[in-house]
Formats: C-alpha cells, structure tokens, sequence
C-alpha cells in the first residue's frame, strides 16, 4: 500500500525528540558554538539521564526493544529532530560515532560485544585522500600477533573524545582497494596521538581532529571485518572493499536526516522571527497573489519535504531489507544540498537579524555546509546516482 | 510539517539535565505537539498487487497506443476518433461514476488515480489529458451534482461523447488565479448573471454544455452549467506552445443570463473550491512525473549510445551530473505525490502537501523538461525526438489547473 506517512507511533517519537531538542541543546546551542574545543559535558549528562529512561525512546535499549523491522526509520526521524536543536551537539553526544555503525555493519560478535558500547569514531581521510579513499596511505604491517600501523589521518569527527578510532589502512599500498582494511584502535595505545584540533566553520560543539599514528602496535583480532591477507580472487576482493564501503549505505540517510533536521530548524526560526513582523504562508496560492518571501519559503518548504521523503524511503528500504545504495545517495544529494541552500537563504530573507548573532540562523547556515560534506560530498553522491541510473562501472564514468 | 507550540518558559539553568527535567520533558506532559495527520499504517511505498496490475496495463497502453500517436495529435490538433475510442475503452471514465447513471460505481482512492494519471502520462501528456478531463470532469459532477445535474450530464459519460461537457477553469486575465475566476457572476432575481473569459478549455467545440467557474462579488467561487446555445456565449478556438495534441479554446461570456438551479449542487449549494484546485493539482503533478519519467527513460540510452570525443557522451561528469539529478528530482517528485494523495485518503487536511507538490512539480518538471533537451544536444531541438514536445508540455505544469483529478 502506498503511504508514506508516519504512523502516530514515530510521530510521538518525533515530539519526543523534539522536545530533547528544544529543551536541551537549544539553550546551549550558542554557547558551544562560541567555546570550540570544550566538550559539551551536558551531553554527557543527556546519555546518563537518557539511559534512565528505557521508554522515553531516547535510550539505545528502546530502540532494541523496537520492532526490529522500523528501527532505521526510527533512527533517522528521531536524529532529524535532534539536529532541529543543534547538529553540532548531537555530533558531540557520547557513543554516537560513525566509528560505532562500522562497528556494528561488519564487526564480528566479540568485537561487537567488546567495542560496541564504547563510543567509536571513523579515520579514513588523509592529507592527499579525501573522497578517493582508495589511495590511503596509511599503511598496517602484520608483526607476530600484533599489526602495526602507520600513518596520518585528519578530520576524524569525535577524535579527541572517543575511546578508540576505527581506522582505515592499506595492507599494500600497490594493491589499490583490494588492500584496504579497517582496524580498531583505542585510545592510550602507545604511537596513537592526537596533534591538533581544527578550527572550524561550523559544528563547532563537535571536535574535528588530526591524528598520528607512529608505530601503534594493537592486538591482531582488532582487524575489523575483511581477512588479514589481500585476495587475489577479484571478486573476493572487490567484496571485501564493498563490505567496508557498505557502512556509508547504512549511515548516508542518517546524515541526510540532519540535514532535513537543519533545514527545518531554519525555516521554522524564519517563520518565527517574520511572523514578529506580521508575515503569514500562504501555500498554494499564485505568484501574483503571494509576495516574494511566502514564494521563497513555499519553494524551500516543498524542496525539504521532497528531501525528506527521499530519506525516510531508503531507510524504510534498509529496514525492509533492500538494497539502497542508490536512494541512499540521493536522499543524500538532495538533503545535503537543500539543507545548505535553506540556511543560507533563510539568512537572506531574515535580512540584518538573520546575519546577527541575535539568533541562531547564522550559526545554522554555517553548520550546514559540511552536511554537504562529510559522508560523501554531494558530488560523489551523483557520481553513485549517475553510474546506477546509466549503467555505468567506475572506470567509464570517473 | 504543522507545528503547534506550547512555548513554556522553564526555568532551569542548564548546567546539568536531571533525571528528574528528562523526566518531566518526556512523560508527564506533552508540550510540543508536531502531529497533523493520524495514522496507524506503517510507512510503505509499495504498491498494491491491483494498483500494479492497472499500473502495468495502463503504462503499456501509454508506450504502444499513445506515444506512437502523440506527434500526429499534435498535427491534427486532436487525438484520432479510433485513439479516442480506445481511450474510451479503458473504462477509467466510468469507474466512479454510480450505477444509477450507467457507470460502474467502484470507488477510486487518490492514490491509485494518481498512479493511473502517472502511467498515462508517460505516453503523452495530451493525449493523456484527453482522458483524465472527461475523467475530472465526471468525478466533479458525481461528487457535487443536484440529482437534476447527474442525470443530464453522466449518462452520456456511458453511452455518448466524452467531451459533452466542457470544464472551464483556467482564466484569461494574468493576475486571475484558479480560486479567483476571471468570470465574474452577479445574482439578479431568479437570474445569475456571467460576464467574462475563460481559457484553456478542452474539445469546446464538441461539448454540448460547460461547467464554469465564476466567483461571486463577495469572493466565493462554484461552478456553473452553461448550455453550449446560451445567447452571449462565444466559443473561440486557440493554439498554445504546448498541449497540442488536444483541441483548446477561449469561451467569452458577454451578460451570459442563466438559472439560479444552473449553479451545480443547486442555488444554495458551496463547492470547496480550494479541495477542488488542490485534487486537481495533485492529479497535474502526477502527469508531470509521468512526463518526467519519459524524459529520464529517453536521454538514457540517448547519452550512453551518443560518441563525441571517442567516448560516450554520459561519461563525462557535466552530461552524467544532469542525469543523475534527474533521477534524483523525479524520485523526490514521485514521492511528493503519493504522500500527497495518501493524506487525501486518509482524510487529513491536504491542502499544503498539495500546493508544495504542485510547486516542486512546476519547478523540477521544467528543468527536467530543458535539461532533456540539452543533453540531446541541436538533434534535442528538433522534431526528429520527442523532447522537444516534452519541453513544449511541461510548460504547462503550474500554469495549467484543472486538467486532472485524484
């Protein structure tokens, strides 16, 4: 049956989070933006609090309780409210790493047990490897009974707060993707530093670090996922990169879903601050008939709804079993990018109250470029589209 | 999203979130409410196993009868009576209407109409508008008739033309709007009044009568029924950029003097003229998708078969870009309307989604329409392919109101 509404379950969930959202990270929106670099501590209080309350559906137990068929279109609904309070922030919540989803999209059962209540965070960019994650230059050598890795990585989300990195490196540098494995790293493990902190344009709640690894030697069961020698088999190998890959399937409608959160936070914040004024909506009604900001809003509104359903489709094709790596980037595409495109506009038709520090439309518009980002720039999201929808292998269309 | 706040001033420093604040914020009270519809149905996007089975016939009457005819309507100006008549054939005309008046009585949700919509549209945007005009046209009366109106107009649905009735709701003059008729209508006695152009309406010339809409002076607009001989009605026929393949005309009301019973639903009767406009709009948006999708079908293989510079042209970023996007906008569009129509059927307030479907249809169905030609590049201007007419049609998304129902 066609219906893509939200039953009133993942409706209360909605208010529920939103509530979160309002109460909790919006009063301390501002002052995190302005403290980079000092870790949010209510955040923490938030997770403690959060754990208390098994059925207020905050809490990673409620989620198991769910029914497991609904559980990543509860996810995304319920990270989409979150980041209508401050995407920073919920960046900056404790144990919500992307480290922690590779986890547990390829962990085997004792890595999932051991490191899965620990908050992980992801390492694969490096000075010369951003999208192409392929040419990775950080290198693991196998020595007796532990592997030992090599190599700089930088703009690890959560890098200097988590408790251990997942790490991307190449088992041989000549050897392409066939070579690349994900690794388990935790903090304190000798050769592991942490250099610097970046400073940012936005999400600035949430710290962004440069990290070393000077031969950090760590135990040979922390390989994550794949087999400790290179396949040969092409097949087998292209399975094996695909597998690590595969993460970004699961966690691109995630990040889409901030976006959509985002995008919402602006055009309500907009609303608010002209309806001081005396402005109304006016949906449906003729361009002769509405003035320019209730035309602009109407556009932006129907941009972010069309988002939206983008994205609650390919989770509802994950929960559902699916393969969603195509509607996954465009979910992701489209969110991205109108996220931003909102935000900066809402800061525009908001005019000198929309540039100032007053409000948060500023900060929102600044939080919104790297959703366009990270998890894929939008251009590798098309890249993904385009080769779906023409056919094409990555050797014809580049 | 409809938000309604509760805004409560909380006094709380929020240096530390308590047990207790989470506890209050979350289950004692209830202080945003965001939910405007109800629903108990999980999120699906599924069709049904009867929605896919018409969507399969109608999408294959759409690629073999009505595609290979689209250029020869738009020649002649019109569908061929033999196109016509298998159109006919479909039934879609008289699936909603009762069997008090010859139809077939079974009722249609919004859903399904838009994906039939959606399917026909794929072949032709004018020739699918030939049959979901009778197919609006009979539903408005069905829904909002006076038994004196259903007897004379729907019978004919059955065992006569199609094109009996004419409806007119797109006007002439600019700042006019679907809800704001350029007709204007005056009550004088047992007497209304119509003074007044109307556009865009479909077969004219075969119609023996017309349902107008005209607003009243204190701003209400309803529908009347106007007999094809009224003295002060003149039909004029017209030629538009797009939409050719079906016959369009102007019908100019000069002190057009009728019965006060000639409203539909009778004197006292108020059609929701907004419900009106917004099911019509969804039924427009699900044309322009089929249109779109007919789009992103052909420059497919086009941009994978098309060489220049030894190489495909869709392997080059800026050509594949265009098509990825595309893809993208007809997914989100595709989307826009089933949520659209579900909220119809369900019997929440649809106006919004309506309005926003429609403007992302007009937006994106557009661009979608010249990217098409772009990407085919000089050949794309010219007749020898059919996105050229795509352009021409899609223009008329978001212009056009009225062309379609769900």
């Amino acid at each position: 049956m066609i219906h893509p509404l939200l039953p009133n379950q993942l409706q209360k969930t909605q208010e529920t989070m939103r509530m979160a959202a309002e109460f909790i990270l919006r009063p301390i929106s501002r002052k995190y933006d302005k403290a980079e670099h000092e870790p949010p501590v209510e955040m923490e209080q938030l997770n403690q609090a959060a754990a208390a309350q098994k059925d207020a559906g905050i809490g990673d137990d409620s989620v198991k309780s769910m029914d497991l068929k609904g559980r990543n279109l509860w996810a995304v609904i319920s990270l989409e409210q979150m980041c209508w309070g401050d995407v920073g922030l919920f960046l900056a919540r404790p144990g919500t790493g992307l480290g922690n989803a590779a986890i547990s999209a390829v962990g085997n059962p004792d890595q999932k047990s051991k490191w899965g209540k620990r908050w992980a965070s992801m390492a694969i960019t490096e000075p010369g490897a951003g999208s192409d994650s392929k040419n990775i230059s950080t290198t693991a050598v196998l020595d007796g009974n532990e592997w030992v890795i090599n190599g700089e990585k930088i703009y690890v989300t959560d890098g200097d707060r988590c408790d251990c990195v997942v790490v991307w490196a190449t088992l041989n540098k000549t050897m392409g993707k066939t070579a690349i494995r994900s690794f388990i790293v935790e903090k304190g493990t000798p050769g592991f530093s942490v250099a610097r902190l970046e400073k940012k344009l936005g999400i600035r709640a949430s710290d962004t670090a440069t990290l070393i690894f000077d031969n950090c030697r760590i135990p040979r069961e922390n390989l994550l996922g794949g087999k400790e020698e290179i396949e040969m088999d092409a097949d087998a190998a292209k399975k094996s990169f695909g597998g690590a890959m595969q993460t970004f399937d699961n966690t691109r409608p995630m990040v889409a879903g901030m976006a959509i959160g985002l995008g919402q936070a602006a055009l309500d914040m907009t609303r608010a601050l002209l309806s001081e004024e005396g402005y109304q909506d006016n949906f449906g009604a003729s361009i002769g008939q509405q003035t320019a900001i209730q035309y602009e809003l109407e556009m932006l509104e129907a941009e972010l709804e069309a988002a939206r359903l983008l994205v609650y489709k390919s989770a509802w094709m994950m929960d559902n079993k699916m393969p969603n790596s195509k509607e996954a980037s465009m979910g992701k595409a489209k969110a991205g990018r109108i996220g931003n495109r909102i935000s900066l506009k809402c800061v525009e038709l908001c005019s000198m109250q929309g540039f100032s520090e007053d409000h948060l439309l500023e900060k929102f518009s600044r939080d919104s470029k790297i959703l366009d980002i990270f998890e894929g720039t939008q251009q590798i999201q098309q890249l993904i589209v385009a080769r779906q929808v023409l056919n094409k292998s990555s050797t014809d269309l580049k | 999203m409809q938000i309604l706040y509760f805004r409560i001033t909380l006094s709380v420093k929020h240096s530390s979130v308590s047990i207790d604040l989470l506890n209050f914020l979350f289950t004692n009270l209830t202080l945003i409410i965001m939910q405007d519809y109800k629903t108990d149905h999980p999120f699906d996007i599924a069709m049904s196993e009867e929605q896919q089975m018409t969507w399969d016939m109608l999408r294959k009457f759409a690629e073999t009868e009505m595609r290979p005819a689209a250029r020869d309507a738009e020649a002649a100006g019109r569908p061929s009576d033999e196109l016509l008549d298998k159109m006919k054939d479909l039934d879609l005309i008289s699936l909603g209407i009762p069997e008090a008046y010859g139809g077939m009585e079974i009722e249609q949700d919004a859903t399904s109409q838009a994906l039939a919509l959606e399917a026909l549209a794929y072949g032709d945007l004018s020739l699918a508008m030939s049959l979901s005009l009778p197919m609006l046209t009979a539903k408005i009366i069905t829904e909002h008739g006076s038994e004196e109106h259903k007897k004379e107009l729907l019978k004919q649905y059955s065992d006569g033309s199609m094109f009996h009735v004419g409806l007119g709701i797109n006007n002439s003059s600019i700042m006019a709007d679907a809800l704001h008729s350029s007709v204007l209508v005056n009550e004088s006695g047992e007497e209304l009044i119509l003074n007044g152009i109307k556009t865009g309406i479909a077969f004219a010339e075969e119609a023996d009568s017309f349902l107008i809409s005209a607003t009243s002076e204190s701003g209400e607009s309803n529908l009347y029924v106007l007999d094809k001989d009224t003295e002060g009605l003149e039909i004029i026929s017209k030629e538009f950029m797009g939409l050719k393949g079906l016959p369009l005309s102007e019908i100019k009301l000069s002190n057009c003097k009728i019965k006060t019973s000639q409203k539909l639903g009778g004197h006292n009767y108020s059609i929701n003229f907004q419900e009106l406009v917004d099911s019509s709009r969804i039924g427009m948006s699900a044309m322009a998708l089929g249109v779109c999708q007919a789009v992103l079908d052909y420059v497919v293989p086009y941009t994978n078969e098309r060489v220049a510079f030894d190489e495909p042209i869709s392997n080059r970023q800026s050509v594949a870009f265009l098509v990825a996007d595309m893809a993208i906008e007809i997914e989100a569009m595709r989307l826009m309307v089933y949520k659209a129509a579900a909220l119809k059927d369900i019997g929440a307030d649809f106006h919004k989604q309506a309005s926003l479907t429609h403007r992302f249809a007009a937006h994106h169905g557009m661009k979608i329409g010249t990217d098409g030609v772009q990407l085919l590049g000089g050949h794309g201007f010219t007749h020898e392919h059919p996105v050229e007419l795509w352009y021409r049609n899609l223009r008329a998304i978001g212009i056009f109101e009225g062309g379609a129902g769900v």
